[in-house]
């Protein structure tokens, strides 16, 4: 376990240290931050010492050299747009973020395992219609759609809650329920087809035979065979959730979180907070799936960590 | 974005429904504005977020009316020209910023240093370029000095926030902000919004709000929403789609003018009748309807604002006629020809569908037309490349200033920025306007340059856009030709 544990973490490294130096050129090659940042009717002039004073008129392979360097001691420069250290900046949203995520996956998880299970019992029963239902609906609404219908209907129509913004529990109903909604989808599908799968086993049976609780092979047996794919496909919806998914959450619902920031960034032309971004999302993910492999593990002790 | 802004366009459609605003408290209120301010520095960034804020809470030296006209701010009067190089300012006595510190000469000086100093690598030093420094003369005048003659120096000085002098040093000056205006920094709850509360000492008249809460909401549905909710009382930016479903609005000439930079050396743009076709065969009128629901008007022959210095009044509108533009074109041997229009999409409010619109007018009046819609970095990348122009290029212009010389020079200026002619002449006539004195004279200098660009079709001006605001039922407000959300000018009424 130890050794795997330290193959993985270096593994992780490398994965980290590469993504970041493709950021690092893929960054430089699409905007130039000096055009994006002064005003549009600057001179020519103007945009040659303003690219002086933040360092961008130095030579590419500098630029570089100065990068690696400052990146072993995670130095990841000030923001360009924010004027602080970009590394800050990523550590002020990242906490809003992860709460939304653990908010919307907690809801998506918790609903799905009860939800999945009960509509596997009865395959094409009312549970079951309505489940399927339910999840190829969630499937194919578009987040922000989704998201702007609930604005409207819960906030500005009942005015239960509020339009957007980040604050008490209140603020976290409706981004969580909109960022659950495909996942849950996905979620609920994959533990239904599993449990439906895992319910026609020969053990299953073997177990009813041998005059076991129903409720007991289905909650204990049945559904420890299910958690190994759904932990699967739990830990890649975090993933996309920190890789993407939130940004058009946050978006909507002016969450001040990690993905509006990275789409700022973006939109900046903001060079050394997207590889702060970048970075660390990286670092996150490789964590994530650290934490998935230790959790196959516990889940069922024959797999093998290597 | 732009998906996003459609998708949200269509979802806001579908909420449409007549509600009533929550009343909220007496004279406090919640103002969106579009995005986060990163600083509250008021000298380091050209944001829109920031001077949101800011003009509430720093003031310049001058100041405008509501309807765009300079006067003094915190001058006490207009400055007057000691020599080619040198403008002197009276103060306005007795004033202090809201940390007690007194706004004086001193003041000034550290204001006017600060902002040049490359050391703080501002964003904003692109509007002075032309400030060398500044001297205390005394306690209440000082001298700006520029590096030659500087007419636009009163309209510059609108534009430099006042800090001070000592304050400015401390570590927390772009966290929490202190100048002279009618409000004062409370709180700024990173990610949440930003308070201010009225200045009960301040100089001029009292204004009428107690406290401002700014949230930032990016989305344009939602802020409709929050509006719509009554969590809002002002809105910045709303579709011209949405403005009917707003509680309240007001639209307002604003800064942009979109435009087409032509160019006059390419081999099918070279030819002053194709450019003249170019700018006859666009229905202004029907764009500004169908693109903006009105909330548009056909620039008038140039590409500023009719309330900037330098605005030619005496251009008439390009007409639209589009036989007389396929006769251009087929006399100068042009149909069917292929030209390139380049565009982006997203940056500024109907980008995509106004270049499109626009390329499909020339269609009609006999070119083939390439349109490219680039992403934004390439997009400026052929904006400002000096060596290949391409045959029309889209930019919609900001007139911060309120003065000609920067569009002048971006748009027209050969070699300066983002110009697609080699007209010489023009080019040392708009350096020459740029140094006179004289406003009369420098007046009849922009006429000229003006009426060229308009004979020769340098440009196809398109649309001085209106900008939109959204308010609840309670608040009254006149919005300012200059963009500003001065907060002493809102009231509520209950």
């Amino acid at each position: 376990m130890g050794g795997f544990l330290l193959r993985r973490i270096g593994q992780g490294l490398l994965v980290v240290i590469g993504v970041t130096v493709i950021v690092f050129i893929a960054t430089r090659m699409v905007g130039d931050p000096v055009k994006v940042m002064l005003p549009l009717s600057a001179t020519d002039a103007q945009r040659a010492a303003f690219a002086q004073q933040i360092g961008l008129d130095r030579p590419i392979a500098t630029q570089f050299v100065d990068f690696v360097s400052d990146m072993a001691r995670l130095d990841f420069g000030d923001s360009l747009w924010q004027r602080r250290p970009a590394l800050d900046v990523v550590l002020e949203r990242l906490p809003n973020t992860l709460k939304l995520i653990g908010a919307g996956l907690g809801l998506a998880i918790l609903l799905s395992l009860p939800l999945g299970a009960i509509a596997a019992l009865r395959p094409g029963g009312w549970v079951d219609r309505t489940t399927v239902f339910v999840g190829l609906f969630g499937l194919s609404l578009p987040q922000f759609w989704f998201g702007l219908l609930m604005i409207v209907f819960f906030a500005v129509t009942l005015g239960w809650l509020p339009t957007s913004g980040m604050g008490g529990a209140r603020y976290y109903i409706l981004p969580a329920i909109t960022l659950a909604l495909p996942s849950l989808a996905r979620l609920v599908m994959l533990v239904r087809s599993s449990m439906i799968d895992e319910l026609n086993q020969q053990y299953v049976r073997t177990a009813r035979a041998k005059g076991l609780h129903f409720k007991r092979v289905v909650m204990v047996h049945a559904m420890r065979n299910t958690l190994v794919p759904f932990v699967t496909l739990a830990g890649w919806e975090l993933i996309s959730a920190l890789a993407g998914y939130t940004v058009v959450v946050e978006t909507v619902f002016a969450w001040p979180g990690l993905g509006l920031t990275a789409m700022q960034a973006i939109q900046k032309s903001d060079l050394f907070l997207m590889q702060a971004i970048v970075f660390t999302v990286a670092v996150l993910i490789v964590v994530i799936n650290v934490g998935l492999d230790i959790l196959y593990k516990l889940i069922d002790p024959r797999i093998r960590l290597a | 974005m732009n998906v996003l802004t459609r998708l949200t366009s269509s979802a806001a459609v579908a909420a449409i429904m007549a509600l009533s605003p929550l009343s909220a408290q007496a004279a406090d209120i919640t103002i969106a504005i579009g995005s986060e301010p990163s600083t509250l520095d008021p000298q380091v960034r050209d944001d829109g977020g920031e001077r949101a804020i800011n003009d509430n809470v720093y003031e310049t030296l001058m100041a405008r009316t509501p309807d765009g006209e300079l006067v003094a701010g915190l001058a006490a009067a207009a400055p007057t020209a000691v020599d080619a190089k040198t403008w002197e300012f009276k103060l306005r006595p007795d004033i202090k910023f809201h940390n007690g510190e007194a706004f004086n000469a001193d003041a000034v000086v550290n204001s006017v240093k600060r902002v040049i100093d490359p050391a703080l690598k501002s964003e904003q030093a692109a509007y002075f370029g032309t400030i060398t420094g500044a001297e205390k003369v005394d306690d209440l005048t000082v001298r700006i000095i520029t590096s030659g003659p500087d007419p636009i120096l009163p309209s510059r000085m609108y534009w430099m926030k006042m800090i001070p002098a000592t304050y400015a040093g401390d570590a927390k000056f772009a966290e929490a902000p202190v100048g002279t205006g009618p409000y004062k920094f409370t709180s700024w709850n990173r990610g949440q919004d930003i308070v201010l509360e009225k200045n009960a000492d301040y100089w001029g008249d009292a204004a009428s709000i107690d406290k401002v809460t700014y949230r930032f909401v990016g989305e344009s549905g939602t802020r409709l929403s929050g509006l719509m909710a009554g969590e809002l009382d002002v809105i910045t930016n709303l579709l011209p789609e949405f403005a009917q479903q707003a509680p309240k609005f007001a639209a307002v000439s604003g800064l942009e003018t979109s435009l087409m930079i032509v160019s006059t050396d390419n081999e099918v743009t070279k030819d002053p009748r194709v450019r003249e076709a170019m700018n006859i065969s666009v229905d202004r009128k029907a764009l500004a309807e169908s693109l903006f629901g009105g909330y548009a008007t056909p620039a008038k022959g140039q590409v500023v604002n009719p309330k900037a210095f330098g605005y030619n009044k005496s251009l008439p509108d390009y007409v639209f006629d589009v036989d007389k533009a396929r006769a251009l074109i087929k006399e100068a041997g042009a149909e069917g020809k292929t030209i390139k229009l380049v565009g982006e999409a997203g940056r500024w409010l109907k980008d995509r569908e106004l270049i499109e619109a626009v390329g499909a007018y020339w269609k009609d009046a006999g070119l083939n037309v390439d349109i490219k819609i680039e992403d934004f970095g390439e997009y400026l990348n052929q904006l400002f490349d000096k060596n290949t122009r391409p045959d029309a290029i889209f930019l919609s212009n900001s007139n911060e200033l309120l003065d000609v010389d920067r569009e002048m020079t971006a748009v027209l200026q050969s070699k300066a920025s983002s110009a697609s002619n080699s007209d010489q002449e023009m080019s040392d006539q708009i350096s020459a306007a740029r140094t006179e004195t004289d406003i009369e004279k420098r007046q009849a200098m922009y006429d000229a340059i003006t009426k060229k660009s308009y004979d020769l079709s340098y440009l196809v001006p398109l649309l001085n856009q209106q900008d939109i605001y959204g308010f609840s039922k309670r608040l009254e407000w006149q919005p300012r030709v200059d963009s500003k959300l001065l907060v002493k000018e809102m009231k509520v009424t209950e």
